[in-house]
């Protein structure tokens, strides 16, 4: 693949510079990239399978998290590292120094700023702009990686794949730590973002700011769990995160439209996805401005275009033509955004918020939607669920048929008073077998149900019921425990299993007490 | 309640032998029942009885008396926010079209509306087999108890 091959000849041509670097490296910073370091660049980049191998024990290994703020520096030196490493041509020996450290994915949540400034910094070059000025890390030139818009692509989606996962929003980009990295990732779907990044093509072209992003994320992408980590790594330049974001799934295109039509700063923090996008702006117009050394907020061009380029790169890697036009729309709505209070976007913005809340709390609901990104296939996993817990209602139904074959449902009155007073079992035969009066004493207290339950195994009829009044209490059970909308008793689990089991225990004695008293007759 | 006449009405009729699929049936109208009911409040369950009720011959009409839910799908993959695509969208609006015939009263129901029926719908179901299967097992204990003991 391209990426390897580029990569391979990244650290062929500096692989001779690369030991002493990371000798000295080590001074600067801790021991945890030198680590990285010699683990990385032990084994030959020319395979797929080495890279990522490599690129797993690089991610993989950030045992430690350096503090942020001391190492804050080396941090960035690591990351400016790993630029110069990739970049070996532009990289003078003091930023290929520096960049050998960026190979460390170590991330520090309470610096971004600055690690980014030092990573956009060495990025800058044929860059808009790094995010803040960096004084420390002359280093890690992404330029180098401008010649690999594969590498964008990947980047881009890593690091806003991290980005999107790691808890670092809070407005830094985010050196995730290890800790959270994994945590992150495991929030997220980090394995599409990474597929996709891999699997990214050439589509890109020109965009130097996601070089490094991609760099980065490839680097961390071999190893899907760490991505989130690398991606914010990446997080040096917001708009490239956000490419990153664009680029994953379509899951992300609604919140790449919503960034493009919607403020900046999202309201509600449900949405991950666009709030990362959305803080990554801002991360990067902070950044950015800074790094023009205070130039203003919304003001730079290049942002704009970063930020157009990412609703394009969000709607999907296959859409290569729509980053240039993308541009120019964006820079449409993101005039407006900055006035985007105006009461029709802000509901729009607010109902798409539902809207994937909703999603995402239908995705926790179906087991196996974590992975899927996208908004028609988590759709079609969710009616695929919806059709197959239909069916096995139908399957039961049909079992528990058979199991029953008397099918006695006595049209005898139900008692209520009866089914108040005893607890026990009912020896008459009479019970309710009303549906719809056993049912309206579903609210209440269980032994009323349970008695319809233990009534009907009495009598051997497979009471319906009791298979209402049961199918009542586990709903009650069920939202109890899982019905994010309302709020019911939680205990009713607990009397649920009890009861059944008491239910059991009664039916068993009830049914040896008539077996012997047939036996005995 | 009305509704005990029809029940009786329909379970009287048919008593011992019935076909397999007789009672199966019935025992899936009954379990839908106890689904529709044990939810109350919700737009699907609502649906779901009127649906059941209809099916049983009460003529059930009444509505739902939810407002603001209505919205035809053509708006509702808007509102999704879909539209890089044509084809994605038309895919997600199939899909949500399709989500809709699953969910009962999910027709008439805007996308989130429907999403969040669709959760409360899940929740439901799974709560359903899960009664259902415990019953079954519970049941499979019995027989085999008295095969036991009868044997």
């Amino acid at each position: 693949m391209e990426k390897e091959g580029f990569w391979g000849l990244q650290w062929q041509s500096s692989g001779a510079k690369l030991p002493p670097e990371l000798n000295s490296g080590s001074a600067a910073s801790d021991q945890l990239p030198q680590c990285f370091l010699n683990l990385n660049w032990k084994q030959p980049m020319a395979h797929d399978a080495d890279f990522e191998s490599a690129l797993s024990s690089l991610v993989s290994s950030p045992c430690s998290n350096p503090p942020a703020s001391a190492d804050g520096n080396g941090i960035g030196e690591l990351i400016g590292r790993l630029g110069g490493i990739c970049n070996s041509n532009d990289i003078s020996p003091s930023s290929r120094y520096r960049s050998a450290d960026a190979s460390c994915y170590s991330t520090l949540l309470n610096s971004p700023p600055k690690l980014n400034l030092s990573v956009m910094d060495h990025r800058q070059q044929g860059r808009g702009g790094p995010p803040m000025p960096v004084n420390r890390v002359p280093g890690p030139h992404i330029g180098p990686f401008s010649a690999e818009p594969g590498f964008e692509d990947g980047a881009a989606r890593l690091s806003c794949f991290a980005g999107r996962s790691s808890g670092s929003f809070a407005g830094q980009f985010g050196f995730l730590e290890p800790g959270n990295l994994s945590q992150a990732s495991r929030s997220q779907s980090p394995k599409g973002g990474f597929g996709s990044c891999v699997g990214v093509g050439q589509s890109r072209s020109d965009r130097p700011a996601h070089l490094e992003m991609e760099m980065r994320s490839k680097i961390g992408g071999s190893s899907t769990p760490e991505e989130s980590s690398l991606s914010d790594r990446m997080t040096a330049d917001a708009s490239t995160l956000r490419t990153i974001t664009d680029n994953n799934s379509g899951k992300w295109k609604t919140a790449a439209k919503r960034k493009g039509r919607e403020a900046p700063l999202s309201s509600s923090a449900t949405n991950p996805p666009a709030n990362m996008t959305e803080e990554e702006n801002s991360d990067a117009k902070r950044c950015k401005p800074a790094d023009r050394n205070g130039g203003a907020k919304n003001a730079a061009v290049k942002p704009k275009t970063e930020q157009n380029g990412d609703p394009a790169h969000r709607e999907g890697k296959d859409n290569d033509h729509k980053p240039p036009e993308s541009p120019k729309d964006y820079i449409h709505v993101r005039a407006r955004r900055g006035q985007a209070t105006d009461a029709h976007s802000l509901a729009e913005r607010v109902r798409r918020e539902k809207i994937s809340k909703r999603m995402k709390f239908l995705q926790d609901l179906v087991p196996g939607c974590n992975k899927v990104t996208g908004k028609a296939v988590m759709l079609d996993e969710i009616i695929n669920y919806v059709q197959s817990l239909q069916r096995q209602v139908e399957f039961l139904s049909m079992k528990l048929a058979t199991l029953n074959p008397q099918m006695d449902v006595s049209m005898e009155n139900l008692l209520p008073k009866d089914m108040y007073q005893s607890r026990g079992l009912m020896p008459q035969p009479v019970y309710p077998a009303e549906i719809g009066t056993v049912l309206s004493y579903a609210h209440q207290p269980q032994t009323v149900a349970l008695q319809s339950i233990v009534t009907s195994s009495l009598e051997a009829q497979f009471s319906l019921n009791s298979l209402q009044s049961s199918l009542q209490q586990s709903q009650s059970m069920q939202h109890a425990t899982t019905d994010a909308y309302t709020d019911a008793p939680s205990q009713l689990g607990g009397l649920w299993e009890d009861d059944l089991q008491s239910v059991a225990q009664t039916g068993f004695g009830q049914n040896h007490g008539k077996q012997i008293g047939t036996v005995m007759d | 309640m009305d509704k005990k006449h029809d029940h009786r009405a329909m379970f009287s009729s048919e008593r011992g032998h019935d076909g397999l699929v007789e009672r199966s049936r019935r025992i899936k109208m009954a379990a839908e029942m106890g689904l529709a009911r044990s939810s109350r409040g919700r737009h699907w369950s609502r649906a779901l009885h009127r649906r059941l009720l209809r099916r049983k011959g009460a003529t059930r009409g009444g509505s739902c008396g939810c407002k603001d839910e209505a919205l035809t799908s053509s708006k509702a993959v808007e509102e999704l926010g879909v539209g890089e695509n044509e084809d994605d969208a038309v895919e997600v609006e199939a899909r949500v079209h399709a989500l809709q015939r699953l969910v009962p009263g999910g027709e008439e129901l805007s996308v989130e509306r429907l999403f969040e029926e669709t959760a409360d719908y899940i929740e439901a179901l799974q709560g359903q087999v899960s009664a259902m299967r415990a019953l079954a097992c519970l049941l499979d204990e019995l027989e085999r108890d008295k095969r036991v003991m009868g044997g």
